[in-house]
């Protein structure tokens, strides 16, 4: 760090430490500084997560599952490094909860930077879950004790409820612990839609047609997803609000209806259809109504899997115009087409991340398929994938994360790894071949 | 589900993969951006229910049933324009051999070959004797590729032997084209002479 940096930093702590004082809040300095002093970040964040606490002697096995699930969302958002628990001193069921209690110098010897303290206690079916985080060099507790309760079957939802507050703590920003990924399945010789959590658990069967369904996508509250259904024959565009299962009709114009792209902050969507001859994508509201055509087809050529960027100003999507399949962009204020692809001849799928800097796409490169990054500028393309099937990326939506479609452990399975190529663990386990995964945004919380 | 495989998930990655020049030309904004964070995390409720998703947008038109097909009877042979056991014969026959014959496709192509063009003339030959019976023309592709833009591809596939057909037909013909891109595969094998058989306009007749 440059000294003329080095000081600008030190004047706008001062100031944030002023504002923090008048707004009473001196106390979690700490742990803010301990990031901000550390910039380029290239270990990760240790942090201890002990069983939590049961106070009621009901569910006491969820004590070691619920550490887990913590730990195990802490260690996927890639900021954090979980200690291996063995080294703990304490009984975490006698350890206290407040941080008088806390024998901070024991777990700075074991390296925690941080520490996640837990408690529970289930009532009949509902469940409260209480966690603090504390810093363990500053000696306190960060922020404040944070609680959440609800019916005992949604603990799983509490446990990525605190982990995403420990994010926003510690990074200014939520985690992605609340989301789900939406993906077809293979059962039998049909293909139906499931989601599951973020971290694989959870599955859930939302279209039995025993048909084909295929190209998922959530819409932003998360309430929704839209997918295409041939269940009439014909390829149409359903959507399914997934708290209750009912289903309706989006698009069933004649011809194709296919690819929908819920337009991020508005109540729209995306769709390739052909009902006026040749392949164009359109804007249709969620009961059919067309809103415009883009216009982006060229004579018989092929257009298809529109994505949107975070903006909901612009979408890539994928064109054969110059004589096979290309990722292109397309600004829906000054109506400009660009092609952004031009390696490769077979370029397909594309993901606009949700911080707008980045599009991923499948590309061929030889006889096999990998996921590729590219600058919406078309500046510094390059693979994260090497070899075998890879396909049809989507991003977590803070960006971190992408998911995908892989054979590289035989039949294909949704494989999420994090966006600079690392990591790489597979999300779905169930039997059957699952692919065209799409991330949901964050739910909104009171 | 391992919580070992979780594990041992790479310890020493990044925040992101942002260098060190970017980081710190963002500080401050970073700063601000943390102060708003604390005072969002320390302000908010602390007694959390994890919330049912809510509504969203209006429920459209409700699934329609699927339209079945029904036995064939004499007022449907005569809707055919068929009406008597040798002309039903030769229809059965004829059709036998038009649904049997796939019009079929380069990689990634839908421009229709010689070859493709000699088939659908046999086609037109069919509908030109029948051209009161239904056909769906499905356009189909191999496994190679994505699975959405197989989709589009297959569209263009049966779009083009429609096309093909309409340009030199002037009845009114009961067409319509499907594509299954590359879910409806007829060979299933993983080589060219497989993929070959599959990247196909295949007909059906609706009768």
């Amino acid at each position: 760090m440059s000294h003329r940096s080095y000081f600008r930093t030190a004047r706008v702590f001062s100031i944030l430490f002023l504002v923090l004082i008048l707004l009473g809040l001196a106390q979690t300095v700490s742990a803010v500084v301990e990031l901000q002093i550390s910039p380029s970040a290239i270990q990760r964040i240790p942090i201890a997560v002990p069983d939590f606490k049961y106070m009621t002697p009901e569910q006491s096995q969820l004590a070691r599952e619920m550490s887990d699930v913590l730990s195990n969302d802490l260690n996927i958002s890639g900021v954090f490094r979980p200690l291996d628990r063995k080294g703990f001193l304490e009984d975490p069921q006698v350890m206290g909860l407040e941080a008088s209690e806390i024998k901070f110098q024991d777990w700075s010897r074991q390296g925690a930077d941080f520490l996640a303290r837990c408690s529970y206690q289930v009532q009949g079916n509902s469940i409260r879950l209480d966690g603090r985080l504390f810093d363990v060099a500053g000696r306190k507790i960060v922020g404040a004790p944070k609680s959440y309760s609800g019916e005992l079957r949604a603990w799983r939802q509490m446990v990525h409820a605190f982990a995403d507050d420990i994010m926003l703590m510690l990074t200014g920003e939520r985690g992605v612990f609340d989301t789900k990924i939406a993906y077809v399945q293979n059962v039998g010789t049909a293909k139906e839609i499931f989601y599951c959590d973020f971290d694989g658990y959870n599955p859930v069967q939302v279209t039995r047609d025993n048909n084909i369904a295929l190209s998922p996508s959530w819409s932003p509250d998360q309430s929704q997803i839209a997918f295409v259904s041939y269940r009439d024959g014909f390829p149409k565009v359903y959507g399914v609000n997934v708290s209750n299962n009912s289903r309706y009709l989006i698009s069933g114009f004649p011809g194709m209806n296919i690819t929908p792209a819920w337009r991020p902050g508005r109540n729209e969507l995306a769709v390739t259809l052909t009902k006026d001859g040749g392949q164009d994508i359109y804007l249709v509201s969620p009961t059919g109504q067309v809103i415009r055509k883009f216009g982006v087809g060229f004579g018989s050529s092929i257009s298809v899997s529109p994505d949107w960027s975070p903006d909901g100003q612009k979408f890539a999507y994928v064109s054969n115009e110059s004589g096979n399949p290309q990722i292109y962009t397309f600004d829906v204020s000054t109506g400009q087409k660009k092609r952004l692809t031009f390696s490769g001849n077979y370029n397909t799928s594309p993901a606009w991340s949700p911080k707008g800097d980045w599009i991923a796409y499948s590309g061929r490169e030889g006889g096999e398929f990998d996921i590729f990054i590219i600058r919406p500028d078309g500046s510094e393309n390059h693979s994260l994938t090497h070899g075998s099937r890879n396909e049809g990326p989507c991003w977590s939506p803070d960006g971190r994360m992408i998911a995908y479609s892989s054979n590289k452990q035989g039949g294909s399975a949704i494989r999420v790894m994090y966006s600079n190529g690392t990591g790489d663990w597979q999300l779905t386990r169930q039997s059957g071949a699952q692919e065209l995964p799409d991330w949901s945004p964050r739910r909104n919380r009171q | 589900m391992t919580q070992s495989g979780f594990f041992s998930v790479g310890y020493y990655i990044g925040l992101s993969y942002e260098g060190g020049k970017r980081m710190k030309s963002k500080q401050s904004v970073f700063l601000v951006l943390m102060i708003f964070a604390l005072i969002a995390a320390l302000s908010a409720c602390a007694k959390k229910n994890v919330p049912p998703p809510p509504g969203y947008g209006a429920a459209g038109q409700e699934y329609g049933a699927a339209a079945g097909g029904g036995p064939m009877d004499e007022a449907k042979w005569r809707e055919l324009g068929i009406n008597s056991e040798a002309e039903k014969r030769e229809f059965l026959d004829k059709a036998k051999v038009f649904e049997n014959q796939d019009v079929y496709f380069d990689y990634d192509a839908y421009t229709l070959t010689e070859p493709a063009k000699k088939v659908l003339d046999e086609k037109m030959a069919f509908l030109k004797r029948f051209p009161r019976v239904a056909v769906t023309i499905e356009g189909h592709c191999d496994e190679r590729g994505t699975t959405e833009y197989n989709i589009a591809l297959g569209e263009r596939r049966a779009n083009a032997a429609q096309q093909y057909i309409l340009n030199s037909n002037s009845s009114n013909l009961k067409l319509t084209t499907v594509s299954y891109g590359k879910e409806r595969p007829v060979a299933s094998g993983h080589d060219e002479a497989s993929y070959a058989k599959n990247r196909r306009a295949h007909f059906v007749l609706n009768y």
